[in-house]
């Protein structure tokens, strides 16, 4: 029995990966890495922020 | 409402909608009717994406959600920036580079047609009615104000939505909804603004957080894993992980403003910009409700907000009981107030003792109010015959009402219009657009004009519109409205985002599978919401995963035979 054919994926992830590493025109950040772990880090910041504020007001 | 404050109000929502009308009315062209001019800058995408999801509800039923429960809903928003990453770098590129007009056609590439026709008729339904929950809030807003009838304040609202809608399409959408979003930013901050200076004479800031504290309004992050609280961090972060995906990743309202940027990098920034923006814009709604908390310590509340129902039924059979319980709330209330006044002088002389003892006399005499106030809310519920009389969503409307200067007023009112309107637009372009390019054009009418396809999104765009109003008309709704739009949300939502993950990551499995493991989960999700009693969002993970896991499970079973069905399914499907 053969294997069943996979269904073509339009676009897999890693093309969209590669994209994902050219510049963004920005200033700053140059790089969508930079973009999104400023993105992350911006979350990151706020939980903690949220957090102090929970503990600090009790 | 004087005259100014009616000037305020229509000037700025006939204005913007009259100018979205004239800008956008020659658009003849498909792509630039559902797509925009494909000009549009990462701002505009990014405020326009921030204009759809929040809506009238969150700027009417938030300040009252914090007044009443805290800052503690802010962690419902935890899940947002990381799926925003996400969609950036995984979603994104792959509905640009195929050029799709909506996110399930995608679905048709890759699975076949009944697979797509499953993803937009879930689509259809829950933001079907969704949107009528979203043409509700600002009626009640109006029709309290005003005093208008609520069947009438609610045509109207949906009339002037559609005008602009039906007649420039996408782009009628993203100009109007960038000027909404500044009329929603100066009013929110000017109300802001009045409250602080509202707040009792010598009070700093750091006291009025410090009473909002004491009352526990300010619990923000609560790292519990009881999945019964309906907002801990692990459900805002987990189950808002997999909502937000679903809803900016999956719901044609937020795809199609996104597609509408001139390039991937402007569709990427706008989506950055909310990722950054989200949490922060939430948490100060909701510290607006903690702090109009602190102001209502100082300033006696009614024992009831929603005062047109309470004067209704003060003048009925059950006035006396009503008039006897509105009196302990404010002797309950004028005894808090006074521990107050004293914990405060006490906590500046920096009297420990004395400060304790007001404190704890203040938290006492508030439980004895709110538990009047309770009662008060389950008698006005009993008089009027309602089973459900959501006084948070009174809150913020009786402050502006009562305590904001005239103009402000009016100002105020067009904030919950502009918001209305904009996630409106939005929400009746995509129903629009979906059931033209989805069903009308891949299934009734394949080879038309251009010309016959933007008047077919039209007529499609105004009778969703007619439905909206329609089940706004006959809407029974449950508890809190905002909860009522994300609960009606996440029964639908993990299953939709459940066909995309296993589009992007499941290369083997086929149309077949995919199709009834997404019957199946959502089956699932049916019966587990109604025998269940978990936080909402934990449905959005509990979809999604069921239709993976069914879907890898069915393809294993049908091996050859469901990837052959689905291969056919994808040379039909293509566009």
């Amino acid at each position: 029995m053969n294997a069943p054919p996979a269904p073509p994926s339009p676009r897999p992830p890693a093309a969209a990966g590669a994209e994902a590493d050219s510049a963004t025109g920005l200033p700053w950040p140059r790089t969508w890495r930079g973009v999104y772990l400023l993105a992350l880090g911006s979350f990151a910041l706020w939980v903690a922020l949220l957090t102090l504020l929970t503990k600090a007001f009790p | 409402m004087n005259p100014l404050d009616y000037a305020v109000l229509l000037g700025t929502m006939l204005g913007i909608a009259a100018f979205g009308t004239w800008r956008t009315r020659r658009h003849r062209d498909l792509r630039r009717y559902l797509q925009g001019a494909g000009n549009t800058r990462w701002l505009t995408i990014g405020l326009s994406v921030m204009a759809t999801q929040a809506s009238a509800i969150t700027f009417l039923s938030t300040p009252g959600q914090g007044y009443e429960d805290g800052l503690g809903f802010v962690q419902n928003y935890f899940g947002a920036p990381l799926a925003l990453v996400f969609i950036a770098v995984v979603f994104l590129p792959i509905y640009r580079r195929l050029n799709v007009y909506t996110a399930y056609e995608y679905l048709g590439k890759r699975f076949d047609a009944k697979t797509r026709l499953f993803g937009a008729a879930l689509f259809l339904l829950q933001r079907g009615l969704g949107a009528g929950i979203t043409i509700y809030a600002p009626a009640i807003v109006l029709s309290t104000v005003m005093g208008w009838r609520l069947d009438v304040t609610i045509i109207a609202s949906g009339l002037v939505v559609l005008v602009y809608t039906v007649v420039g399409g996408s782009d009628a959408v993203n100009l109007t909804q960038k000027y909404q979003i500044g009329v929603i930013f100066a009013g929110m901050l000017t109300a802001f603004l009045v409250l602080l200076g509202r707040l009792p004479h010598g009070m700093s800031l750091p006291d009025a957080l410090t009473v909002a504290g004491t009352f526990h309004k300010l619990e923000a992050v609560d790292f519990s894993l009881n999945v019964q609280r309906r907002y801990t961090f692990w459900s805002g972060t987990l189950g808002g992980l997999f909502l937000a995906l679903s809803y900016f990743g999956t719901d044609q309202s937020q795809v199609q403003r996104y597609l509408s940027g001139a390039s991937l990098r402007e569709s990427r920034l706008g989506l950055m910009f909310n990722a950054v923006c989200k949490i922060p814009m939430q948490f100060c709604i909701l510290l607006l409700g903690a702090l109009l908390f602190v102001f209502y310590q100082f300033e006696t509340p009614p024992v009831v907000f929603n005062q047109a129902a309470w004067t209704a039924q003060a003048a009925g059979p059950a006035g006396a009981h009503l008039r006897e319980l509105e009196a302990g709330f404010k002797a309950a209330h004028a005894e808090e107030r006074m521990d107050l006044d004293r914990w405060l002088a006490a906590r500046h002389a920096g009297d420990a003792p004395a400060a304790a003892a007001a404190r704890a006399g203040a938290l006492a005499a508030e439980q004895y109010a709110d538990g009047i106030r309770a009662d008060a809310q389950a008698a006005l519920a009993k008089a009027s015959g309602r089973t459900s009389t959501s006084d948070a969503d009174y809150v913020f409307i009786t402050f502006i009402l009562d305590h904001l200067p005239h103009g402000v007023i009016g100002l105020l009112v067009a904030v919950f219009f502009a918001a209305a309107l904009s996630s409106k637009s939005a929400e009746l372009n995509a129903l629009g657009s979906t059931t033209t390019v989805d069903f009308y054009r891949h299934v009734i009418r394949r080879d038309a004009s251009d010309d016959h396809y933007v008047a077919a999104s039209r007529w499609f765009t105004m009778l969703w519109g007619a439905v909206a109003i329609g089940f706004a008309l006959s809407a029974h709704l449950a508890e809190n409205l905002i909860q009522a739009v994300n609960i009606l949300g996440s029964v639908f939502y993990g299953v939709v985002l459940g066909l995309f993950l296993v589009a992007f990551f499941c290369k083997r499995v086929g149309g077949t599978a995919v199709f009834w493991a997404a019957l199946a989960a959502q089956l699932l999700v049916f019966g587990l919401y109604f025998s269940l009693s978990i936080s909402y969002l934990w449905y959005n993970f509990i979809g999604c995963a069921a239709c993976v896991v069914f879907s890898l499970i069915l393809q294993a079973v049908l091996g050859n035979r469901g990837s052959a069905i689905s291969d056919r399914g994808l040379a039909s499907s293509d566009l």
